[in-house]
Order: C-alpha cells, then sequence, then structure tokens
C-alpha cells in the first residue's frame, strides 16, 4: 500500500494530463460538431474527419512542407551541433568564456528568439538587410517571401537548437575516457580515424537520443508561425501541428483539428521507431569496449 | 609542420569568432535597442552604422511596457512558476522514492508509463488537453496553467537515479529507529537530494518561465497572460514599437540566463543526465 501512496500524485498527473489526452485527442477526431441553430450538436461520424482531410488539397500541402521541414532542419541541427561541439573540446585559454557564451540560446525562450529574429529579419528596416547591404546584397524579402519563409524559420529554431542539443553532445563528449584516445594515438591513428573509431561509436548513444528528441520537438515546432507567419505566405510554412492548431482556434472546426494531430503522432512514432530500429542495430555492430 | 599547426589555430579561432557573432547578436542588439527611442533605433538601421550596435540611455521603454500590464504578467509567470517548482518537486520526488525503495505489483509497467510520457511533447497533447480542461471547467484558471504541468517524468527518473544510490543501510536503520516511511523519505532521503533538487527545480522554473503555447490557449483572459504570451501579444498589438518589443524581451530572458548561469552544473546534470566534474 504504501508505495501506491507514494506514488500517486505523480501518476495521476501523469495519465490524466500526459497519457490520457493522447485518447481524447483520437476519440474526438471521430466527432463531428455542427454549431446549426445556435445549438452545439455532437455527432460521431467514424472516419469522415479523415475522409475530408484526405480529399483536401490545403492537408496535402501541409503534409508536404512537413516532411521537407523534417528532412531538412534534424539533420542540419544536428550535424551542425556535433560540428560545435567537436570544435569546443579543443583546449584553450578562453574556452571556458567561449562555451558559455556559445550556450546563451539555451536561456532564451523560443517566443523572445522568434521576436527578436523577426525585428532582425524585417525586410524594410531589419538589421540583416542593413548588414548584407554592406557587401552590395540587395535587400531580401525573408519572412514575407513564398520561397523564404520556411528558411528563415529553420535558421531561427536552429540558432536556438544547435546550442540545445549540443549541451546533449558535449556532456556525451566529455564522459569518453581519454584513455581511448591516447590508445588510439599510440597506434598511431590520425585525427580522422580517432573520430571514425573512438569518438562516434562512443557518441553513439547520445547522438541516437538527440535525434530522436529533436526530431521529436520539430514536428511540433510552430512558435515562429504562430508569432511570425500564421503559415503563410501562400502555405508556405504552414506545417501539420499549424494547420491544426489553426483549424482549431480560429475555425472552431476541431474534428479536423484533432484528425491532424492524430495523423501527426501516429507519423511522429512511426519516424522514431525507424530511427531507433535502424540506428541502434549499427550500434551493436561497432562495439568497442 | 609548425606552420601549418599555427593555421589550423587561426582557423578554429575565425570558425568560433564568426559563430559567436551570430549567437550573440540578437542579445546585444536587442538590448542595445531596448535602451533607445524608435526614432533612434530606426535611424541607426537607414543607412546602418556603428552606432546600431551602441546601447542607448533611455529607459522610456521599460516604463512604458509596465504601463502596458507587463508587471501583472511578470507576477503571474513568478506565481505560476514558484507553485509548479514546489508542487512538482515535491509529487515528482516521492514518485521517485517508490520507484528507487519498493518492489511493487506492476511496477515495471508503471515505470515504462512514466518513460513514455516524457516522450510525449506538451505541444503536442495541448488541444486536447485543451478540450479537456474545458470539459472539467479549468479552462482559464490558474488550475490549468499549473495542475497539468507537474507531473513530469524526467523528474522523477532524476530522483528515482539519486534515491536508487543512497545506502539500504541508512533506510533500514532509520526505519528499526521507528520512522514512518514518510519520515525517511521527508528526514533521510530529501534533505540528500540537494543536486538534484536544484536541477529538476531549476527545469521546472524554467519550462513555465518559457511555457508560450500552451497559456495562450488555456488561459486567454488577460489577467491570467504569462510573461511569454504578453511577449507575443507586443508583438502584434505593438507591431511598430520596436523598443517596448525589445525591452519586454530583455526582462523575459534575463531571469532564466542569470538562474541557468549560477546553477550551470546542476542544470546540465538535470538535463543531460551526466554528472558534471
Amino acid at each position: 500500500m504504501v508505495p501506491y501512496l507514494f506514488l500517486a500524485p505523480a501518476l495521476i498527473g501523469t495519465i490524466a494530463f500526459k497519457l490520457y489526452p493522447i485518447f481524447i485527442g483520437f476519440w474526438e477526431s471521430l466527432i463531428y460538431t455542427s454549431f446549426s441553430g445556435g445549438a452545439e450538436k455532437r455527432i460521431f461520424v467514424w472516419f469522415e474527419n479523415y475522409q475530408y482531410l484526405f480529399d483536401d488539397k490545403i492537408f496535402w500541402k501541409s503534409l508536404e512542407i512537413t516532411a521537407f521541414l523534417t528532412i531538412i532542419i534534424n539533420p542540419l541541427q544536428i550535424a551542425m551541433s556535433l560540428g560545435l561541439a567537436l570544435l569546443l573540446m579543443r583546449k584553450s585559454k578562453f574556452i571556458r568564456i567561449i562555451r558559455s557564451l556559445y550556450l546563451l540560446p539555451i536561456g532564451i525562450a523560443l517566443p523572445i528568439a522568434t521576436i527578436i529574429w523577426g525585428l532582425m529579419l524585417d525586410p524594410n528596416q531589419g538589421l540583416i538587410n542593413g548588414l548584407i547591404g554592406v557587401f552590395g546584397i540587395p535587400p531580401q524579402p525573408f519572412l514575407v517571401s513564398e520561397n523564404q519563409a520556411l528558411w528563415c524559420i529553420i535558421a531561427i529554431a536552429t540558432w536556438k537548437g544547435v546550442a540545445f542539443w549540443m549541451l546533449f553532445l558535449l556532456a556525451g563528449l566529455e564522459d569518453i575516457p581519454k584513455q581511448y584516445y591516447e590508445a588510439a594515438e599510440i597506434d598511431g591513428a590520425t585525427p580522422f580515424q580517432k573520430f571514425r573509431y573512438v569518438t562516434i561509436p562512443q557518441l553513439k548513444r547520445t547522438i541516437l537520443f538527440v535525434f530522436v528528441a529533436d526530431t521529436a520537438a520539430n514536428f511540433v515546432l510552430m512558435v515562429p508561425m504562430i508569432i511570425l507567419t500564421k503559415g503563410g505566405p501562400l502555405q508556405s510554412t504552414n506545417v501539420l501541428i499549424y494547420e491544426g492548431y489553426r483549424s482549431g482556434f480560429y475555425y472552431q472546426d476541431w474534428g479536423r483539428s484533432l484528425s491532424i494531430i492524430t495523423i501527426l503522432t501516429v507519423i511522429t512514432l512511426i519516424v522514431i521507431g525507424l530511427q531507433l530500429l535502424f540506428l541502434s542495430e549499427k550500434n551493436e555492430g561497432i562495439k568497442v569496449k | 609542420m609548425h606552420f601549418k599547426r599555427q593555421w589550423s589555430v587561426y582557423l578554429w579561432y575565425l570558425v568560433i569568432f564568426i559563430g559567436l557573432i551570430i549567437t550573440i547578436l540578437p542579445f546585444w542588439w536587442g538590448v542595445a535597442a531596448s535602451f533607445k527611442s524608435n526614432t533612434e533605433i530606426f535611424r541607426d538601421l537607414a543607412p546602418i552604422n556603428y552606432k546600431a550596435f551602441l546601447p542607448g540611455f533611455s529607459l522610456d521603454s521599460y516604463f512604458a511596457i509596465f504601463e502596458n500590464d507587463f508587471g501583472r504578467s511578470m507576477l503571474n509567470t513568478f506565481f505560476v512558476s514558484i507553485t509548479s517548482v514546489a508542487g512538482g518537486l515535491l509529487i515528482n520526488s516521492m514518485a521517485g522514492f517508490a520507484f528507487a525503495q519498493f518492489r511493487f505489483k506492476g511496477d515495471n509497467i508503471i515505470f515504462g508509463f512514466v518513460l513514455l510520457s516524457f516522450a510525449v511533447p506538451a505541444d503536442a497533447i495541448a488541444i486536447p488537453l485543451f478540450k479537456m480542461m474545458r470539459q472539467i471547467g479549468w479552462f482559464d484558471t490558474f488550475y490549468a496553467l499549473i495542475i497539468p504541468m507537474l507531473a513530469n517524468g524526467l523528474i522523477i527518473f532524476l530522483y528515482r537515479q539519486f534515491f536508487l544510490g543512497i545506502p539500504k543501510e541508512l533506510i533500514e536503520a532509520a526505519r528499526v529507529d521507528g520512522l514512518s516511511w514518510f519520515g525517511v523519505f521527508w528526514r533521510i532521503c530529501l534533505p540528500l537530494s540537494v543536486p538534484v533538487t536544484l536541477g529538476a527545480g531549476l527545469l521546472l522554473f524554467v519550462f513555465q518561465w518559457e511555457s508560450y503555447l500552451w497559456p495562450l490557449i488555456a488561459a486567454p483572459s488577460p489577467e491570467l497572460h504569462l510573461i511569454q504570451v504578453t511577449l507575443g501579444r507586443f508583438s502584434t498589438e505593438y507591431e511598430m514599437v520596436w523598443n517596448q518589443q525589445f525591452a519586454a524581451s530583455s526582462i523575459a530572458g534575463f531571469l532564466p540566463l542569470v538562474f541557468i548561469y549560477m546553477f550551470q552544473k546542476q542544470f546540465v546534470s538535470a538535463l543531460t543526465g551526466v554528472e558534471q566534474k
């Protein structure tokens, strides 16, 4: 009895507010709410909401943008944070202060980063257009351009994300025993060989964790869309999570909203499952210890 | 050979320097501009000159944001963050204690659920959770902002790992002396767990201080606005009033940064699960 008493508050909280909502989300996606005659009427419609979705061009476009964003942003963030973490492992007089400065964006909330970068990227008076003008580059439209808006959001999220994910990679790198490198050096390993045969295998678990967590986080990236682009211009930043948010909160179409969220959750689980399947299998092959 | 080595060092400094500029530029510019009038900000930018990077001397923007209800949202955020830290630390450390101290029916399955819960991104369940809050009548109250955010799988996990390291003999001795299980938890285990508690508390604090989407949809009344929501509101309502957006961002960004730097070691340990030396 005693253990359950200790467990109860946190367990009830977890089930009620973290796991149960997933089921509510699915359940409500099977319901159509009509407002005819001023009265709210809920009708159970099985998978009709999904059927409508599959006939909807906006949904497919949104799915396409989500796929594009996922394919670009996750490898980009992992590569940059790994590269930077390796650079910051070098010994230098100033390394402590340099590291601290690089980690600054972790303490900055995404809405703040979004607002400041939004002003920096302002097409008329923004700092970035001023700076590139010094090099003779003409002013760019950035967030108001169909072709550039998504790239700007990728840049903003990466500015914040790289610092955060690098923290895990740095901790992982620090954890690799120095003797492994010394042993490799005695065997005459080149820096690249040390990276390939010591760093990568030792860091594999951390990289896998960061890759999976980053992917999950970027599937629900929508703060820049809410604050800056509203999914535009011309739907160019309208990712699934934002389309779900907009369907519910702008158009009160909760059936559609939660169908989209449910589909996104399933996609997220499948992608993460595939990552774990493929990447951790390889892990068994190159065990060094 | 020596010559080549020198070059690699210079190259390293060059790359690091460019990266630093990109990292710091938004902070520097934002804070510098928060002390200027809007006319000054725009004048320094068109055409751009070095003055854009020098701070101004005016506090007008800071006074102005407090006239626009920024103080209210700061107080709200303090209240929500502090209650979340206190409540979250208590219930999650209790759960961690249960997982570390006892073998009981279903313990592995329940622990699996806890681990599963922290793989669920908060933003993904925000919309169904919002519907749930409306059904149970917590919508647009402080309850909705605080209570669903208390249970946290990561923090349960951190406490469990820490409590597993406390010697069994210590706990058995206390039990023989007649201390209740709650007494063991409260008077022996919890006081030992200061490092975990610092890190976990900081995580909970930063999590609430920086949350945006959930407070935006769960508590839309202006009296309940949290700091990030107010910031978002500034950026749409006062779109051309740049200095106020900068001032509000500077204040909102300052506190978590100070805390994180004060307790950097504990914060990183809590987040990454790797003990910092």
